[in-house]
């Protein structure tokens, strides 16, 4: 008695990535996007390869409560060329069952033999050894545990209990309710396949997220993942691998910077070597640095940008250091040297607002730009 | 930077090596007559060390002589790291090379960079601030351009004073920070309040954050409508379901027929009740006539006994009134009789006191007769006392005459005195025994006495004879002592008497007389204050006495009056209360009367009720009512049966109309809900279709990058905002900074020309653009000549130590700078040289010999330089 299945959630089909800058020679926003309706594909690949039947998708398979028709037949089309497999598509707070009625409508209508909507928490048998006991969102944001109808639910005797969320378990979104995270034993489950976490994350031996299959935001730092789950009978200990499946890597780096580094070294260090076409990078610097070194910074972050599918660099963190080899370099007396001056104490200033000793200091460095690029 | 030494060969008229050697450290003079070569000394300083040894320009082929060659400069140079000889040459053979102690340190570009490094970098240098190059020669003189050359040379050199000032102020580097920020914030913004540009990106990303923001909100109340319908769509399904589920469709038809069923059953019991219910009012009517009739005639029997009973009461009652209305009556009559003869008592008593009081008035009447008749008596008699005195008082002198007789006898006897005193006088002195014996008329002269003579008089002397006397001339007027005699005398006659003395007393008796008058006449004021015919008429009046023999006494009479007054009240007192009690049984009787009429009123309409009741006995009333009794208490139990547990039809009948209305309800409802569920099929199938979830999204994210790039605008329009003011006011700030060491390096320079006076600046041109000397602000451009190059060579002196203050000492060389100042100021100017050359080298080229022999200093000599020497 085995039962193999991948699980998978988040796929967040029909992302815009419209924020995302998307430079006007570029197609980041089309690439990302092709990329999640590509983890269909891979899904079938690492199911097929580890001979799982079953693919089931713990929620927000879908963007939004209102994909275009395009958006969802192409998915559905993808699923129904899987040979061997059957995917079981739960509704998450996006795909939720109230908003995204017609989806699920259109999903049932139009989906092919192998795929399976759950918008009823009602049992349902994974081939004959197993029961898969979903539990459908049916509210964009609900207040209360979406795993306690598992609770009642009956199985079959001596089959395996999987289950099928979508959710918390801490309170991620301050909405006072989670799911347990000993729902396993309440529920008397060998396994709760858990959506909504875009990060991979164990809840417990028999409680995983899976994490989205395709990342879409920085946070977690790697690429997305599926999890092949192996049951081999009531009780057992579930075996979870982790297969990479993510084409983009979303990674934020912090880049620590001191006053008379060189900055432009310093974030050469942090840059990823290859693959740099598939990586959206986010540099975040603090610290501080001269005006010099925050120029050199920025030229150096300018340049390397266009080796990435994103790249961004974040500042509000990093402080600027002034010397007076910088304030020498705008002028060593006469106005300009005291305008860079009068600057330099407002942006330093203790008694005005942040927004006020931005805007100085960002005038500073306009104006140590202007000299220096004048110079050149 | 210090020259020590300047070379020049094939240089213009310099066709041949000369030098100047031997250039100290203060104030230098090289003074030489027109054509002798300063301005080209000058023109090569300045081509060494600003022309690049490459170039081929008007300036550097303006050095070459007719001869043609290549124009070379060699300049010795002494810095803080030692001493440099600069050398460049021009065209042919075109070389730069900078030596050290014979040592070549830098040649061609090297060199060229060398020399740029030791004026202090990029452009500028000292060569505009402060070195002078010749001017015109005179301002009043030449031709009409040649005085046009002039003023623009001079504006040139007020110019380049500007231009080094607004170098140190930011220059070059200022103008292109503010040029490039404005520009940039042009693009952002415009107007004084920076508005956003149209067509601008600042306009452009607050466009694009708008439309996105109109269009999240479109689809955001599209996919709202979309959520809507979709909840409306299953509340409609639902509701639909509930109403069409067969089980629903049967409960409704059953519980209608029921309610019809219940409803009719309910209808037909409520007419049986309301037949016995008529029934059961019929025997009520029945009993309550019968009850009506036999009450009726009681009531009438009643009635006719009682006013019987009344009527004998009052027949009674009425005879007793009238008998005590009689006794009353003469009760009445018999009072008056008594207080008529009270009254005849009561006149007669009046009669006898007014006898009386008569009598009494005639016994008071003659004692008064007597009285007054005594009275007139005494009157008449003190009158003619009184009449008799004032007779007496008439004679005699009064006393107005009594005193104007002894004023005339006064007179009389002072004018005698007087006359006496101024006469002739004689005393006789008689020989003892003949006394007397000298008389004067019939009178003896006496012993010892003077005696008066006042006329002549005739004395004798016994014995003798006479003796005559005469006064002289003048003594012998007696005219007023005989006025005043013959004066009394008439007095007296008038009076009456003879003498004074009788006069007096006469007098006194008139007096005593007027005092006897007068109290007569006092006593007849107290008897007759009226007169005395008043007192005659008083006793006229006075009535005779009447002849009565007797009068009753009046204060019996005033007795009697009384006890008849006391028995007149008495009996009109009894009168009276006999009259009420008359007047009240009058009364009491007449209503003993009208309540008999009453009585017999009412006794006659209880007889004629009772006659129209018939011959009906009470006993067959009474049993008809007792049947129809019996018969009501039957028909309200019948009734009470009948209507004890009916169903209550208005219950029935709301059952009815609810299961009615239910199935109204339903039908409405199906026929309602069928067409919304398409409408919102189709609505929710359109939205759904447009992905209008995704667009919103998708509209989201943008929006996102837009206000983001919008807040970036912001910020970027903030910050060159910031940038420009910084800009602005830092160089608003250094002009204040930087003119005021100007300011008081000048100071003392102008003061040796002008005490007290200032150089004022203008903001924009950075050039001194006034002199205010005694308070008066003059623009330069209106000074003279003379006055503009001072002005501008104090200011390049100025700026000369100030370069110096920083580093970047530099030699002075002015060539001609002073053409236009006189004699009496260039003394002052030279002051001006000497006191700067303390810390500062300069070099004066003058072509004025005569005027500049005052400024002493370091003369300066071209000499040539011999071949040999040339050629190392």
């Amino acid at each position: 008695m085995t039962l193999r299945f991948i699980h998978a959630s988040d796929l967040h089909i029909g992302r815009k990535f419209a924020n995302i800058p998307q430079p006007e020679d570029g197609n980041i926003r089309g690439r990302l996007m092709e990329a999640r309706h590509g983890a269909i594909a891979r899904l079938t690949e690492v199911a097929q390869s580890r001979d799982a039947g079953h693919v089931l998708l713990a929620g927000d398979t879908f963007d939004t409560a209102t994909p275009s028709p395009a958006v969802i037949r192409q998915a559905l089309a993808a699923m129904g060329e899987a040979g061997g497999v059957t995917w079981w598509l739960l509704p998450g707070n996006h795909d939720n069952l109230r908003d995204a009625e017609p989806l699920w409508e259109a999903i049932r209508r139009d989906a092919p033999a192998n795929v399976v909507a759950l918008t009823e928490a009602d049992p349902q048998p994974l081939g004959d050894v197993a029961t898969l006991l979903p539990a459908p969102v049916a509210f964009r944001a609900g207040a209360s545990d979406p795993t306690e109808p598992l609770v009642r639910m009956e199985s079959e005797a001596g089959r395996m209990r999987v289950g099928l969320a979508h959710g918390g378990v801490t309170d991620f979104t301050g909405s006072g309710e989670a799911i347990a995270p000993d729902r396993d034993r309440s529920a008397r489950l060998d396994y709760l396949a858990l959506g909504d976490w875009h990060g991979r994350l164990p809840v417990s031996d028999r409680v995983h997220y899976c994490g989205s299959p395709e990342q879409d935001r920085f946070k977690h730092g790697r690429r997305g993942v599926c999890l092949a789950v192996t049951l081999e009978g009531p009780g057992a200990p579930p075996q979870v691998e982790e297969v990479e499946t993510g084409a983009f890597l979303w990674t934020e780096r912090p880049l620590a910077l001191h006053p008379r580094q060189d900055a432009a070294q310093a974030l050469a260090t942090i840059l990823p070597e290859t693959g740099r076409r598939d990586v959206l990078l986010r540099v975040r610097a603090n610290g501080w640095a001269g005006l010099s070194d925050q120029a050199d910074l920025r030229h150096a972050a300018d340049r390397v940008a266009p080796d990435f599918a994103h790249f961004e660099l974040l500042t509000d963190e990093l402080g600027t250091q002034y010397d007076a080899g910088d304030l020498d370099e705008i002028d060593r007396a006469g106005a300009l040297r005291l305008a860079a001056e009068s600057l330099q104490e407002a942006a330093q200033s203790e008694t005005l607002s942040h927004q006020d000793r931005q805007v100085a200091g960002d005038a500073l460095a306009r104006l140590y730009a202007y000299v220096r690029e004048d110079a050149q | 930077m210090k020259l020590r030494a300047i070379t020049v060969n094939n240089v213009r008229r310099f066709t041949d090596p000369v030098a100047i050697d031997a250039i100290d450290d203060g104030l230098n003079l090289l003074c030489a007559p027109n054509e002798h070569g300063k301005s080209t000394l000058f023109d090569a300083i300045q081509a060494l060390f600003f022309k690049p040894h490459g170039s081929r320009d008007k300036e550097v082929t303006a050095l070459r002589p007719h001869a043609g060659g290549s124009p070379e400069v060699s300049v010795t140079v002494e810095t803080e790291a030692g001493r440099f000889t600069l050398f460049k040459r021009w065209l042919g053979k075109a070389a730069a090379t900078v030596h050290r102690d014979g040592t070549l340190i830098a040649q061609a570009d090297e060199a060229e960079a060398w020399i740029a490094e030791l004026l202090g970098g990029d452009g500028g240098g000292p060569s505009g601030l402060i070195w002078v190059r010749q001017g015109m020669t005179e301002l009043t003189g030449g031709t009409t351009k040649e005085q046009k050359l002039a003023l623009e040379a001079r504006r040139d050199l007020m110019t380049s004073v500007g231009e080094e000032v607004e170098q140190m102020t930011g220059g070059r580097r200022m103008d292109m920070a503010l040029a490039r920020c404005r520009a940039e914030l042009d693009d952002l913004a415009t107007g004084k309040n920076r508005n956003p540009r149209k067509g601008g990106p600042w306009r452009a990303a607050l466009d694009r954050v708008e439309t996105l923001t109109e269009r999240r909100d479109s689809l955001a109340a599209t996919a709202e409508a979309l959520h809507a319908a979709l909840a409306e769509r299953k509340r409609a399904r639902r509701d639909l379901h509930a109403w069409e589920a067969p089980e629903a469709v049967e409960e409704r038809r059953a519980r209608l027929e029921a309610a019809e069923a219940a409803h009719t059953a309910a209808k037909r019991h409520a007419e049986d009740v309301a037949a016995e219910a008529q029934k059961l009012q019929t025997a009520r009517l029945t009993a309550e006539t019968a009850r009506t009739r036999l009450n009726t005639l009681r009531e009438t029997l009643a009635e006719h006994d009682e006013a019987a009973r009344l009527l004998a009461a009052a027949e009674q009652e009425a005879a007793q009134a009238r008998a005590t209305a009689e006794t009353a009556r003469a009760a009445r009559d018999a009072a008056e009789g008594d207080l008529a003869t009270a009254q005849e008592d009561l006149t007669e008593a009046e009669t006898q006191r007014a006898a009386a009081l008569r009598a009494q008035a005639a016994r008071d009447g003659a004692d008064r007769r007597r009285a007054l008749t005594a009275r007139i008596a005494e009157a008449e008699k003190t009158r003619s006392a009184m009449e008799d005195a004032a007779a007496a008082a008439r004679q005699g002198p009064d006393d107005t005459a009594l005193r104007r007789l002894e004023t005339l006898a006064t007179a009389h006897a002072t004018t005698k005195a007087a006359r006496e005193a101024t006469a002739t006088q004689v005393i006789a002195r008689y020989a003892p025994g003949q006394d007397g014996a000298i008389s004067l008329g019939d009178r003896a002269l006496p012993e010892g006495t003077a005696t008066a003579l006042p006329r002549a008089t005739q004395l004798t002397i016994a014995g003798i004879g006479t003796l005559e006397v005469r006064p002289g001339e003048g003594q012998h007027d007696d005219t007023s002592v005989e006025a005043a005699a013959q004066a009394l005398r008439n007095a007296l006659e008038s009076l009456d008497v003879e003498t004074l003395e009788a006069a007096r007393a006469a007098g006194e008796t008139r007096v005593a007389a007027e005092h006897r008058a007068g109290e007569a006449r006092a006593v007849l004021a107290s008897l007759a204050p009226d007169g005395i015919d008043q007192l005659r008429a008083a006793l006229a009046a006075i009535p005779q006495p009447e002849d009565r023999a007797e009068a009753p006494d009046p204060e019996a009479a005033e007795q009697a009056l009384s006890a008849a007054r006391q028995a007149f009240d008495a009996a009109r007192i009894a009168h009276q209360t006999a009259a009420d009690h008359f007047a009240d049984a009058r009364n009491d009787a007449t209503r003993s009367d009208t309540a008999l009429t009453s009585l017999q009123d009412r006794l006659a309409r209880a007889e004629t009720a009772r006659a129209r009741l018939g011959d009906s006995a009470e006993e067959t009333l009474a049993a008809e009512l007792h049947q129809a009794e019996t018969a009501l208490r039957a028909a309200e139990t019948r009734h009470a049966d009948k209507a004890r547990g009916a169903p209550d039809p208005a219950s029935t009948e709301a059952a009815l109309n609810r299961a009615t209305s239910v199935e109204r309800n339903a039908r409405e409802e199906i026929t309602r809900l069928k067409p919304l569920l398409a409408r919102l099929d189709e609505r929710i199938g359109r939205s759904s279709g447009e992905a209008v979830e995704e667009r919103l999204e998708e509209t989201r994210q943008e929006l996102e990058i837009a206000e983001a790039a919008l807040a970036r605008i912001a910020h970027e329009k903030d910050v060159l905002i910031r940038l420009e003011a910084a800009l602005e006011a830092a160089r608003t700030e250094a002009r204040e900074r930087y003119f005021s060491p100007i300011a008081r390096e000048l100071k003392p320079l102008l003061h040796l020309l002008w005490p007290e006076a200032e150089l004022t600046w203008g903001d924009s041109s950075l050039l001194p653009d006034a002199l205010v000397r005694d308070g008066r602000e003059e623009p330069i451009t209106i000074l003279s000549g003379g006055t503009q190059e001072q002005v501008a060579l104090l200011v390049r002196l100025a700026f000369a130590r100030l370069l110096a203050a920083t580093g970047r000492t530099a030699p002075v060389i002015l060539d001609d700078a002073l053409v236009f100042t006189d004699d009496d100021r260039i003394e002052r100017m030279f002051d001006a040289l000497h006191r700067q050359a303390g810390d500062l080298q300069i070099i004066v080229l003058s072509c004025r010999q005569r005027a500049f022999r005052g400024l002493g200093g370091n003369s300066l000599h071209l000499t040539p330089v011999p071949a040999a020497k040339a050629a190392e």
